[in-house]
C-alpha cells in the first residue's frame, strides 16, 4: 500500500502525551525496535540483495505517519555496503490476510532479491517467513514488557493465566505484580514494602494485604484454601484451534465485519400493526439520493391518497405522493432528519376520509407487462431503496449492462431493527412477487433472497414459499455486520468483488431491499405509489416497542408517543439503525421512505482520545481500508493523503467507529474527509 | 485483547456478597467474550433481586472513558456491595483500582491468545522475549513453537515429529530444521550457543 514514502505530517519524535504517566515511556507499548548496527552487521554478514519490508508499528500514539525505522535501516545497510532491491512499508504486517493480498497484488519482491529483511515484531517476521520462500532476516527485536495490556494504553497487565486470582487479592494481580508470581502470599523477602528481586518494585503481596485490610477482607482471604496454579489450563492446541475457527468465521463471505449485540428481542416478537392515521403529514420532497422533487401542489389544494405532489426533475430523482387525503396547509422547508437543516416539504392536513386518487389502479399481472412497463411503474410510484440509502429503484433497473442475478437484501444486519424481518414473515408473497417483477425488468435468470441465520422462521417460510420456483433461491448467511451492504452481499452470495468506485451492475448484479420489493409489488398489483412503509420503533429507552405500517410524513414524535414515549432522560434518538442511523436532536421530523426504524437508547458521553494504532479498524473494515489514516489526515487537512487511502470507497458502515478503542468518531471524520475531497476537485 | 471465559457458577456465587453491580466489557468481543453466559448470569442475579445495576460497555481498560460512563451509575454502584467485572484481567484491575475501597470481583478467566495485541487473531505467537531468534530459525519462533522454548535445538524427546509434552503439537525444532533445509541454511544451526536473557523491559529495553 505504501511503496513510496508517505508524506510526513508531523515530526516524529517522542512528545509528551496524556497517556504517558510519570515514570513510563510510551515506546514501551509498541512492539519492536530496530537492532543496533553491530548486531545488524553480524546478522547481515555474507547476505546481500535485500528486499526490505517494514511494519508501520502499532500501539503507539498515532503522531507520525512515517516511522523512521525503515530509513534508519537503509542508512545502516548503506554503511555496511549492502545493496537493496527495494523497500516497502505495510501497516500491520501481522494482518496476514491483507499482507498476503498486498504482496500478491503489488508483486513487490523484485527479481534478484536474495534475502527478505523484515522490520517488525515477531509476528510480522513469522508472517513474512511463511509468505515468502526466501530467507527472512529479522532486523528488529520485539520489545519485552511485563505482561499484556488491554486495548487502551495502560500499565495494567494480565498474564492470561486462565485462572484469574483477582477475586482473592482485591483486584491486584499476584501473577504479574509479584516478581515470583506467588499465589499464596508473601515470600518473606520483602524489605520495607519493596521486592527483594527488584528493589524498585513494590511488594505485590504487601499491596494486596493493605487493600484487603482496608476492605475488611483479611479473614476471608485467610479462610481460602491453598491455591495451586494449574499450568495445564492453558492448552495451546485448544486455543490455536479456537483462534483458527475465529479467523474462519471472521472472513466468512468477506473480509472484516463485526458482531454488535443484536438487541432485536425488544421488537421482533411484535406483529405488524397499522399506525393510527396522523392528523398531519409532512412530506419531504428530497427523500432520496439525487435531485429533490418539485412540489406540484399549492396551499389550499385538496389531495387524495396516492396523488402526485412532487415531480422528479431529473434522471436520478423520484416523484413524491400524498400519503393521506386532505388539504395542503403548507409548501415550505421543514427540518430534514438526514440533512439536519430545513428542506422543501408539502404539509397535508388529514381529513381522515382516505379518499383514493383516481390514478391508483392495478396494472394487471406480470405476464401482461413488459420490462419497460415495470420500470415505468416503479419510477412513477416513487420507489427508492428502502434499506436506508434511498437510491431511486428504477435507475437500478436500467443498468445498461447484462444482469444475471438479483439479490433481495433481507439480512437486516443492523442491531435493534426488525422491520424487514416482519415484512418477510407477514408479506412474503408480496416480496416474492416484487422479486419476480425486478427479475423480469432486468431480464435476469436468477433471484436470491438473502436472510441472516438469526431469522430462522423467515428462512423457513421463504424457503417453503419459493419451493418450485426455479429462478429463486433462498440463501442463509451467517450473521455478520455489515452483511446488508450491497458490496458485501454480492461478495458473500456471488463471490464477486465490485471494483473500487463501481456499482453492483458492473458485476452483473442488482441488489434490492426486501421492503423495496414489497413496494414494487404494491405499485404493480394495486397501483399504489410508495406512501407507507414498515418502521420498527425500539430500543432500551422506548417504553413499548413495536413494528408499524406508517404513512410517509408521520411525525417521529407521534410514533414515539404512541409507543409510550421515551423512558428516563439523557436519551439519544436515531432514525435508522444504531450503526448507520441519523441522530435526531428535534423529534419533530417526518418518517421518510427510507426510514426503517426509530430507535432510542442511552446517550454515550464518551470522550475520544488519541489514536493508539491498535489496528482494530483495519481488522474490521469490510472495504479493506485503513480508517485510522482518515481521522489523521482529516485533522491534518491532508486531502492527498485521504485520496491515497481511498476514502471515497468508504461506505460509512461504522464498523471502525464501533471497534475503535480510542472512541474516535470516525464516521463523522470520514464524512468531513469526503466533503474535503469533493471540494478539492 | 485476550480470550475470556466465564468462571464456573459455584466460583462466582462464592465470591459475591450482597447486591452486585455488573460490568460487561465488549471491547474485545470480536475475539471472545461469553455473551450468552453473561446474560444468563445477569438474569439470575436480577431474579434473585441481587442486581444493583449493569453496564455493558467496551474497553474498560480506558480509565478516562470508564469513569465517564459509570457516572450515571453512581447510585447503583453505591448500593452494590460487589462489583463483578466480566472482562480480561486488565479490565478487572482497572476497575479494582478505580474502586479501591470496594469489593471488585473477576467473573472471567483470561486465556492467552496468539497474535497478542496487534491485529488479531493470528496463528503465530510472539512471547516478546526481547531478543528475536527468528534469524537463526528460518522464521519459526523457538520460544513459542517449542513447548520448552529451547533456543539451541531439539530436546531429543520428540517422536515422529511430535512434541513429547503435547503429542498434538509438531516439534518446533523439527519444523525449524525442515524450513532451514528448504532454504539451504542448515549452517545456521551451527551458530554459537544462545543464552536467553530473562531480564524484563525495565532492564533491557531502555
Amino acid at each position: 500500500m505504501a511503496s513510496a514514502p508517505l508524506p510526513r505530517a508531523v515530526p516524529c519524535e517522542d512528545s509528551e502525551s496524556q497517556f504517558i504517566k510519570e515514570g513510563e515511556k510510551l515506546e514501551n507499548y509498541t512492539k519492536y525496535r530496530l537492532k543496533g548496527i553491530d548486531e545488524l552487521a553480524q546478522v547481515l554478514e555474507g547476505k546481500d540483495n535485500l528486499f526490505v519490508i517494514a511494519c508501520n508499528k502499532c500501539f503507539k500514539e498515532f503522531e507520525c505517519v512515517d516511522e523512521t525505522d525503515c530509513e534508519d535501516f537503509l542508512n545502516i545497510a548503506a554503511e555496511l555496503g549492502k545493496s537493496i532491491t527495494t523497500s516497502i512499508k505495510f501497516d500491520f504486517l501481522c494482518n496476514k490476510t491483507q499482507t498476503l493480498r498486498k504482496l500478491d497484488e503489488l508483486n513487490v519482491i523484485p527479481e534478484g532479491t536474495e534475502n527478505v529483511v523484515v522490520i517488525s515484531c515477531g509476528l510480522g517476521v513469522q508472517t513474512m517467513a511463511d509468505a515468502v520462500k526466501l530467507p527472512v532476516i529479522a532486523a528488529a527485536n520485539s520489545l519485552n514488557y511485563t505482561g499484556h495490556h488491554g486495548m487502551a494504553l495502560t500499565k495494567k497487565a494480565c498474564d492470561a493465566c486462565a485462572q484469574c486470582y483477582l477475586n482473592l487479592t482485591g483486584g491486584i494481580c499476584p501473577i504479574v505484580d509479584c516478581s515470583k508470581s506467588l499465589v499464596n502470599g508473601q515470600c518473606g523477602g520483602a524489605k520495607n514494602g519493596k521486592c527483594e528481586v527488584s528493589p524498585d518494585k513494590d511488594c505485590a503481596w504487601e499491596k494486596i494485604n493493605q487493600r484487603l485490610a482496608a476492605q475488611g477482607r483479611l479473614a476471608e482471604f485467610k479462610a481460602q484454601p491453598v491455591q495451586l496454579r494449574d499450568y495445564s489450563k492453558i492448552n495451546f492446541k485448544v486455543i490455536n484451534d479456537y483462534v483458527q475457527s475465529i479467523r474462519e468465521a471472521r472472513f466468512d463471505g468477506y473480509y472484516g465485519g463485526i458482531h454488535p449485540a443484536e438487541r432485536k428481542e425488544f421488537a421482533e416478537g411484535f406483529a405488524l400493526a397499522r399506525f393510527p392515521e396522523p392528523d398531519e403529514v409532512v412530506i419531504l420532497m428530497g427523500q432520496h439520493i439525487g435531485a429533490p422533487a418539485n412540489p406540484v401542489v399549492k396551499v389550499g389544494d385538496y389531495v387524495k391518497v396516492g396523488q402526485l405532489i412532487g415531480e422528479a426533475p431529473s434522471f436520478i430523482s423520484a416523484p413524491v405522493h400524498a400519503s393521506v387525503s386532505g388539504t395542503v396547509t403548507a409548501v415550505e422547508p421543514r427540518l430534514h432528519p438526514i440533512q439536519g437543516v430545513p428542506a422543501m416539504a408539502v404539509v397535508i392536513k388529514n381529513d381522515h376520509l382516505d379518499a383514493l386518487d383516481e390514478s391508483v389502479r392495478p396494472h394487471g399481472d406480470l405476464d401482461s407487462l413488459s420490462a419497460e412497463d415495470i420500470i415505468n411503474i416503479v419510477r412513477d410510484a416513487g420507489i427508492i431503496g428502502m434499506g436506508g440509502a434511498g437510491f431511486p429503484t428504477y435507475v437500478k433497473l436500467k443498468p445498461g449492462k447484462p444482469i444475471d442475478a438479483v439479490l433481495i437484501n433481507a439480512c437486516e444486519c443492523e442491531p435493534l431493527l426488525t422491520a424487514d424481518h416482519r415484512v418477510l414473515l407477514e408479506q412474503a408473497d408480496e416480496v416474492i412477487f416484487g422479486l419476480q417483477a425486478i427479475l423480469k425488468a432486468v431480464d435476469a435468470p436468477k433471484g436470491y433472497i438473502v436472510i441472516e441465520d438469526n431469522k430462522p422462521d423467515a428462512i423457513e417460510l421463504m424457503t417453503a414459499k419459493t419451493e418450485g420456483m426455479e429462478n429463486i433461491e433462498v440463501v442463509t448467511a451467517r450473521t455478520k455486520y455489515p452483511q446488508g451492504a450491497e458490496k458485501m452481499l454480492i461478495k458473500r452470495v456471488l463471490g464477486r468483488k465490485v471494483p473500487s468506485g463501481g456499482l453492483p451492475a458492473d458485476v452483473g448484479a442488482v441488489v434490492s431491499n426486501v421492503s423495496t420489493a414489497k413496494a414494487v409489488c404494491d405499485a404493480i398489483c394495486k397501483g399504489m405509489p410508495l406512501i407507507e412503509r414498515v418502521v420498527t420503533v425500539t430500543g432500551e429507552r422506548i417504553a413499548n416497542p413495536g413494528n408499524f405500517i406508517v404513512k410517509v410524513g408521520t411525525s417521529v414524535k407521534e410514533l414515539i408517543d404512541f409507543c409510550g414515549g421515551l423512558t428516563g432522560d439523557d436519551v439519544t434518538v436515531k432514525l435508522g439503525g444504531p450503526m448507520m442511523g441519523f441522530a435526531q436532536a428535534d423529534l419533530n421530523v417526518p418518517i421518510m421512505k427510507s426510514s426503517n426504524g426509530v430507535i432510542a437508547f442511552d446517550t454515550d458521553h464518551t470522550v475520544p482520545v488519541a489514536c493508539i494504532k491498535c489496528g482494530r479498524c483495519v481488522d474490521v473494515c469490510p472495504m479493506e481500508l485503513a480508517p485510522l489514516y482518515f481521522q489523521k489526515y482529516v485533522d491534518d487537512g491532508d486531502v492527498e493523503g485521504l485520496k491515497k487511502k481511498s476514502i471515497m470507497d468508504c461506505m460509512e458502515c461504522g464498523c471502525c467507529e464501533y471497534i475503535c478503542s480510542s472512541k474516535i468518531p470516525l464516521v463523522s471524520k470520514i464524512k468531513a474527509g469526503k466533503k474535503a475531497v469533493k471540494e478539492a476537485k | 485483547m485476550l480470550i475470556t471465559q466465564l468462571k464456573d457458577k459455584e466460583t462466582i456465587a462464592s465470591v459475591l456478597r450482597g447486591k452486585v453491580f455488573l460490568i460487561n466489557c465488549h471491547g474485545c468481543k470480536e475475539v471472545r467474550f461469553p455473551v450468552a453466559e453473561a446474560e444468563t448470569l445477569r438474569k439470575e442475579l436480577a431474579e434473585d433481586g441481587r442486581l444493583a445495576g449493569v453496564i455493558t460497555t467496551d474497553y474498560i481498560c480506558n480509565v478516562e472513558n470508564l469513569t465517564k460512563r459509570l457516572e450515571k451509575h453512581a447510585a447503583e454502584i453505591a448500593e452494590a456491595e460487589t462489583i463483578l467485572v466480566l472482562s480480561c484481567g486488565v479490565g478487572v484491575q482497572t476497575v479494582a483500582d478505580m474502586f479501591a475501597d470496594k469489593r471488585v470481583c473477576a467473573g472471567c478467566d483470561t486465556l492467552p491468545m496468539p497474535g497478542f495485541q496487534g491485529v488479531t487473531p493470528l496463528e503465530y505467537d510472539c512471547a516478546q522475549c526481547g531478543e528475536c531468534y527468528l534469524n537463526l530459525t528460518g522464521g519459526i519462533c523457538p520460544i513459542t513453537a517449542c513447548s520448552k522454548s529451547l533456543v539451541n535445538g531439539q530436546c531429543g524427546g520428540s517422536k515422529n515429529g511430535k512434541c513429547e509434552v503435547d503429542p498434538d503439537m509438531d516439534c518446533g525444532w523439527e519444523r525449524i530444521y525442515r524450513r532451514l533445509e528448504m532454504l539451504g541454511r542448515l549452517d545456521l544451526v551451527r551458530c554459537p550457543t544462545q543464552i536467553r536473557n530473562y531480564a524484563t523491559d525495565l532492564e533491557v529495553s531502555k
